[in-house]
């Protein structure tokens, strides 16, 4: 057999052919399991290349010639425009994320160090868990008439408070993990030196904590720029739409052109596409990090 | 994997009495955090409890508020739609579970035992799960559709007409297409989840089952699911919640419709409060609290059916 015989972890001395023919057989099955997964992706990008004609005609069809007409129209109508959408996307999860970030490295730093131990701060740490069991459904309608009250309904702003709230649980314990299990040796030595509490978060352990940082903001901004219940709740104005809730919108408000919503689902699912393809290992270790603690 | 919790555990250099807490460097770190989680959380959190027993609605430009008492909790037990919501939900909670559980653990043994191309099925079968509810369901509401869907031309093209139904416009199919479809875009999750429970499973107790003549499939069994037990139901847990807060698939793909027929409690609580312009957020508050202790509840009967500790 080749050398990738001692990656494989199946019972070793089974006789070759009985190997290959079962791994055959696997590979035969998963391969079409990952078919039927991926189906939608493909034909979502079959279908905005073509023209909505085409589609309803023969649903099948490959293109005839590759349409990339769409896209250019998604972008240059004046009555689509959907570059707004991407920038009132990208200016909530920019903030969000700011906002999350900041908030979450500094109170990580303080419940992961045993130097800020305090009686009620194990306390304290289990009631900002406790959020990750609450649904959205149970705090969102307080919330709207927050942002409602304080004039912030139908502006980008409602959407990076809440969402920095949404995200602060999760991200705050990935930050006091990984704060936790950082050596004290190099603070002490800080400390020697004279170095006060925010010097020493900011110039010694932060720098450390550089792969937990680029863990959450990853998690953080796939959320944000997934999330819909409180977008489409908090914000009714078209203009100040988020791309979930754009594209939601867009069949509805454009008639029935298919080919032209399925390249505005293309284009807004590359961002977050490129992330998890050039950084794929850093997302599953954050997203399992944060859903197993044992 | 075995990672500690942050806060609660002191190494022994922290034990030793201080004399002085930094409790102004205490103020600085966890104070925004927690001045923040107690506005945006833990207010909103109290406050549905209290709009519950309330009738909130506008009246001459002001929102005006009364006291019902428990008047809102009774309606919704008369209330036809709510019990249906409740219905789909608590069917889709049982079947959505069970079919992903089911799926992503055999998967997450696929790729546990490193069959040929493993490192390209944990990439496919985790992209479904990156992209939003609203892609998901749109691009399924196409796949299903009647005329020109991809699922039912393929039917046709098969010779199998009478099985290409209006699947999203009849009583009882879309509650299944939903279910189907959030299965789609999330099972990924829970077999990235259970794989690296598998993961962290010392390989060498598989070796030794081997050494000890069992076969691949016994060191699965026998092995590996008993040890993968805490993690197990860890995703289960999570698996549950989510089905029980979902809400960007259903209202994209279904709706809720047609007719009630795929209501869930996540998309009517959005209906009463914001949809139907009745604006009473007392009525919505009241089915938001509700839901909240069933699924307290449930995640509680689960943990103790399957005598494991969840740890938040």
């Amino acid at each position: 057999m080749t050398s990738t015989v001692s990656s494989i972890r199946t019972r070793p001395g089974w006789t070759i052919w009985a190997r290959r023919i079962t791994m055959t057989l696997l590979t035969v099955v998963l391969l079409a399991f990952t078919l039927v997964v991926i189906v939608p992706f493909i034909w979502m990008l079959l279908m905005s290349v073509r023209t909505t004609g085409e589609i309803l005609n023969n649903p099948y069809g490959l293109p005839k010639v590759i349409r990339w007409q769409n896209y250019v129209n998604l972008m240059i109508d004046p009555q689509i425009r959907f570059y707004r959408y991407f920038y009132n996307s990208a200016f909530v999860a920019f903030f969000a994320l700011l906002f999350s970030t900041i908030l979450a490295t500094m109170g990580g730093y303080g419940f992961g160090r045993s130097r800020y131990d305090f009686k009620f701060r194990g306390i304290l740490f289990s009631l900002l868990l406790f959020a990750l069991m609450l649904p959205r459904q149970i705090m969102y309608i307080p919330q709207f008439v927050m942002m409602a009250r304080y004039g912030l309904l139908n502006t980008r702003w409602s959407l990076v408070l809440l969402y920095t709230a949404l995200q602060l649980p999760v991200s705050t314990y990935l930050m006091a993990t990984y704060f936790s299990q950082l050596p004290s040796e190099m603070e002490d030595a800080a400390r020697i030196d004279g170095c006060n509490d925010w010097r020493m978060f900011w110039q010694v352990m932060l720098p450390l904590a550089r792969p937990a940082l680029a863990t959450i903001v990853l998690i953080n901004f796939m959320v944000f720029w997934k999330e819909l219940l409180l977008a489409v709740t908090m914000v009714t104005e078209p203009a100040m739409r988020t791309l979930p809730v754009a594209m939601m919108n867009f069949v509805g408000e454009h008639g029935s052109d298919y080919a032209m919503a399925a390249a505005s689902l293309v284009t807004s699912m590359v961002p977050v596409l490129i992330l998890y393809l050039v950084l794929s290992d850093r997302f599953v270790e954050g997203l399992t990090a944060g859903a197993l603690k044992g | 994997m075995a990672m500690r919790t942050a806060a609660g555990t002191k190494p022994l250099a922290a034990r030793r009495k201080r004399s002085r807490r930094p409790w102004g460097a205490i103020a600085l770190f966890l104070g925004p955090v927690m001045v923040y989680y107690a506005i945006f959380v833990i207010y909103p959190l109290f406050a549905t409890f209290y709009y519950s027993l309330h009738n909130i609605s506008p009246v001459a430009g002001k929102v005006v508020t009364t006291f019902v008492g428990l008047q809102n909790f009774k309606d919704l037990f008369s209330d036809k739609i709510f019990i249906r919501a409740v219905r789909n939900t608590a069917t889709w909670g049982i079947a959505g579970p069970t079919l992903e559980m089911i799926t992503a653990t055999t998967l997450a043994f696929v790729v546990y035992f490193r069959v040929p191309l493993y490192r390209f099925y944990r990439t496919a079968w985790f992209t479904p799960f990156l992209v939003t509810g609203v892609i998901v369901g749109l691009v399924f509401r196409w796949m299903f559709n009647v005329d020109w869907g991809l699922l039912n031309a393929t039917l046709r093209l098969i010779g199998l007409d009478t099985l290409a139904l209006n699947w999203l416009g009849r009583k009882d199919t879309p509650l299944w297409v939903v279910i189907i479809v959030h299965w789609w875009a999330t099972f990924g999750y829970s077999f990235i989840l259970l794989l690296a429970g598998l993961t962290a499973i010392p390989h060498e107790l598989v070796e030794a089952a081997y050494i000890d003549g069992a076969s691949t499939v016994q060191a699965a069994l026998r092995v590996l699911l008993p040890l993968l037990r805490p993690t197990f139901v860890t995703v289960l847990i999570l698996s549950f919640m989510g089905k029980m807060r979902a809400f960007d698939v259903v209202w994209v793909l279904t709706h809720g419709g047609p007719m009630h027929f795929s209501e869930t409690v996540a998309t009517y609580v959005q209906k009463r409060a914001f949809g139907w312009g009745s604006l009473d957020l007392g009525y919505p508050s009241a089915m938001a609290v509700i839901w909240f202790g069933v699924v307290m509840v449930s995640v509680g009967l689960i943990t103790r059916l399957l005598q494991s500790r969840m740890e938040y």
